[in-house]
């Protein structure tokens, strides 16, 4: 297993290092000097000067790079321009609530998958097999801020029974069951495509397994359909699944932050927003390699887990 | 008859996993898919002949006005009529999923099949598509409008960079599978080039999964579309698209929810048009 770990670990570092040097060569090439535009039009030179100096934009590009990498490993984020603050500080107050989202909605695709997945794979009925295809088909292609205005239409406008924006006005961790109220719909929003995909992964995978040899030896011993796909299906196809759950977190990241706009949920997507549109190029910049980041290590993780899961690749891996 | 019905599995071989439907609702599928791009399509394109309304032209005391004979879809913030600015807007989505897209699988499969003819090149190509793909889609899209700014240039080339190393990586796949076989030894045998065998063997044999992803990826390319605009990095006022006039209507939607139903309508059956066509594609080729 650790060895397996080693083994795959060198090129995930990599990829985030060579991405660690793209997001800052691409933010430095932006037309426009920072010192420039924090000084205002009426600065005299000597003042622009200053700024530069201060914000350290004056060093040689691989010193910058290296103040940058070196303070991001050593957890000092830097300092926003516009906003204003410490990012750090700034991240720190938008996670929890982007954490919280992305679980939610998590949580609640991996629940729909497991009952519809099974159910989707061993019906007989043609009618619960039609109704779920549409529902795959939807839930995967409809973008995320299609379902996001249409739940805020149907249950914040035309019926008013949930909040459509924003967090509890006392915290998350005040009263659990009014902030269930303001998660409901942006967790549904984001996790219906996850919740397709995993769905449509599932049954495909239980179809396979069903179709094996040893499903047939089962059956003929007397077990019941329904505890074959949950007893013994489901447990060869649950690999796949984890792998197909592992890809779908870039979808959750960027999903998160459209969701986040939508409904006005104060995490790090609406940080990441106000950072664009005020050109804090520092946040934008932390931001961005703190996605890749979490992008490249659940996807590293995944593999890990795949392979412990399933031992041909693990032993396949180490031979 | 479905999937796991057991009088099928008998004669099928194991290691099959391609899930059998019936024809006939694949074939559905596809016609289903056609006819929501084509009507999409055919709006885009007659539709802005059909209304008398300019979508730019602002009319004196139309305020954000609900459906009526005149304005069907009602009139926006700014005095506009919104049937036409949604049916302009179509044509910005067409425009970016039926140009940006194939530009973006062009110049991503030229690339993954040139680097499969160097070693050197390959490695360093595929390095830079890990990278690419390192950033989920809408992050990178982020992460461009930043440099470049909002505005519809700035969604083109989010989504051809988008596109890129996914069909570099597909058709680079596809090569060196069809690489293995034995026609293409023969043809190595009695002496053809690199260059010729890929020409004239390899990438006529890879187009199938090259075409699947294209209807894919002009479904994401409306959502990339309309995600912008949502996000304020898109299509700038006061051109219309399919998610610009939606992110205007966001803000009324305690006032007026109808604004949003035509740009929200247009964009699912435009994306689920797209959807059932790569659906469609992919299971005829497992077939």
């Amino acid at each position: 297993m650790t060895r397996y770990l080693l083994r795959r670990a060198p090129s995930a570092l990599i990829v985030l290092w060579l991405a660690s040097v793209l997001i800052f060569l691409v933010l430095r090439a932006i037309p426009g000097d920072a010192a420039a535009a924090l000084a205002g039009p009426d600065a005299s030179p000597e003042v622009v000067a200053a700024i530069r100096h201060d914000l350290g934009l004056d060093l040689p590009v691989v010193t910058q790079y290296g103040q940058w990498i070196g303070g991001l490993l050593s957890g000092d984020l830097g300092r926003s321009y516009l906003i204003g603050g410490d990012i750090a500080e700034l991240v720190g107050d938008g996670l929890g609530n982007t954490v919280t989202l992305t679980l939610a909605a998590l949580v609640l695709a991996v629940l729909v998958a497991l009952l519809l997945g099974p159910l989707w794979a061993a019906t007989r009925s043609r009618w619960v097999d039609r109704a779920l295809t549409a529902f795959h088909t939807a839930a995967v292609a409809l973008p995320t801020f299609v379902t996001g205005v249409l739940l805020i239409i149907v249950f914040g406008v035309l019926f008013r029974v949930l909040p459509t924006g924003g967090v509890p006005p006392n915290g998350l961790l005040d009263r659990v069951d009014i902030t269930v109220q303001y998660l409901v719909l942006p967790a549904v929003c984001l996790g219906l495509p996850v919740a397709g995909v995993l769905t449509g992964f599932l049954a495909e995978t239980l179809r396979g397994e069903l179709r094996q040899d040893y499903v047939t030896t089962v059956r003929a011993a007397g077990v019941k359909r329904r505890e074959v796909v949950l007893r013994h299906a489901l447990r060869g196809a649950l690999p796949v699944a984890i792998t197909t759950l592992g890809l779908q977190t870039g979808a959750l990241l960027g999903g998160a932050v459209l969701v986040e706009s939508i409904f006005a949920w104060p995490g790090l997507g609406l940080l990441v927003e106000q950072g664009i549109t005020r050109r804090d190029y520092p946040v934008v910049q932390v931001l961005l390699m703190l996605s890749v980041t979490v992008f490249v290590l659940v996807q590293l993780l995944t593999d890990v887990i795949h392979a412990w899961l399933d031992p041909r690749i693990r032993l396949g891996a180490a031979a | 008859m479905t999937a796991t019905d057991p009088t099928a599995t008998a004669e099928e071989p194991v290691e099959v996993a391609v899930p059998q439907r019936p024809t006939t609702f694949r074939r559905g599928k596809g016609l289903v898919g056609l006819v929501l791009v084509g009507v999409v399509v055919a709006l885009g394109v007659i539709g802005p002949l059909l209304v008398p309304w300019d979508p730019y032209e602002q009319i004196p005391g139309a305020n954000l006005l609900g459906p009526s004979a005149e304005h069907l879809l009602g009139t926006d913030d700014l005095n506009r009529d919104v049937l036409a600015r949604l049916l302009s807007g179509i044509r910005v989505d067409l425009l970016i999923s039926f140009g940006a897209v194939p530009a973006g699988a062009l110049l991503g499969c030229a690339i993954g099949a040139l680097a499969t003819l160097n070693n050197v090149l390959d490695v360093a190509v595929q390095r830079l598509f890990d990278v690419l793909l390192a950033f989920p889609q809408l992050i990178l899209a982020i992460g461009l409008a930043a440099v470049i700014g909002p505005g519809t240039t700035s969604v083109v080339i989010v989504v051809v960079t988008v596109e890129i190393p996914i069909f570099g990586r597909l058709l680079r796949a596809a090569v060196l599978r069809v690489r293995e076989s034995q026609f293409v030894t023969a043809a190595e045998v009695v002496g053809a080039g690199r260059g010729h065998i890929l020409r004239t063997h390899v990438l006529p044999n890879s187009l199938e999964p090259v075409l699947v992803q294209l209807a894919l990826s002009m479904s994401v390319a409306v959502f990339i579309e309309g995600a912008m605009s949502v996000l304020g990095i898109g299509v700038s006022p006061p051109h219309p698209s399919l998610g610009a006039v939606l992110t205007t209507s966001l803000r009324y939607l305690d006032l007026n929810p109808l604004f949003a139903i035509g740009p929200l309508a247009v964009t699912a059956v435009l994306v689920l048009g797209f959807q059932l066509i790569a659906q469609a594609a992919n299971a005829a080729r497992g077939a």
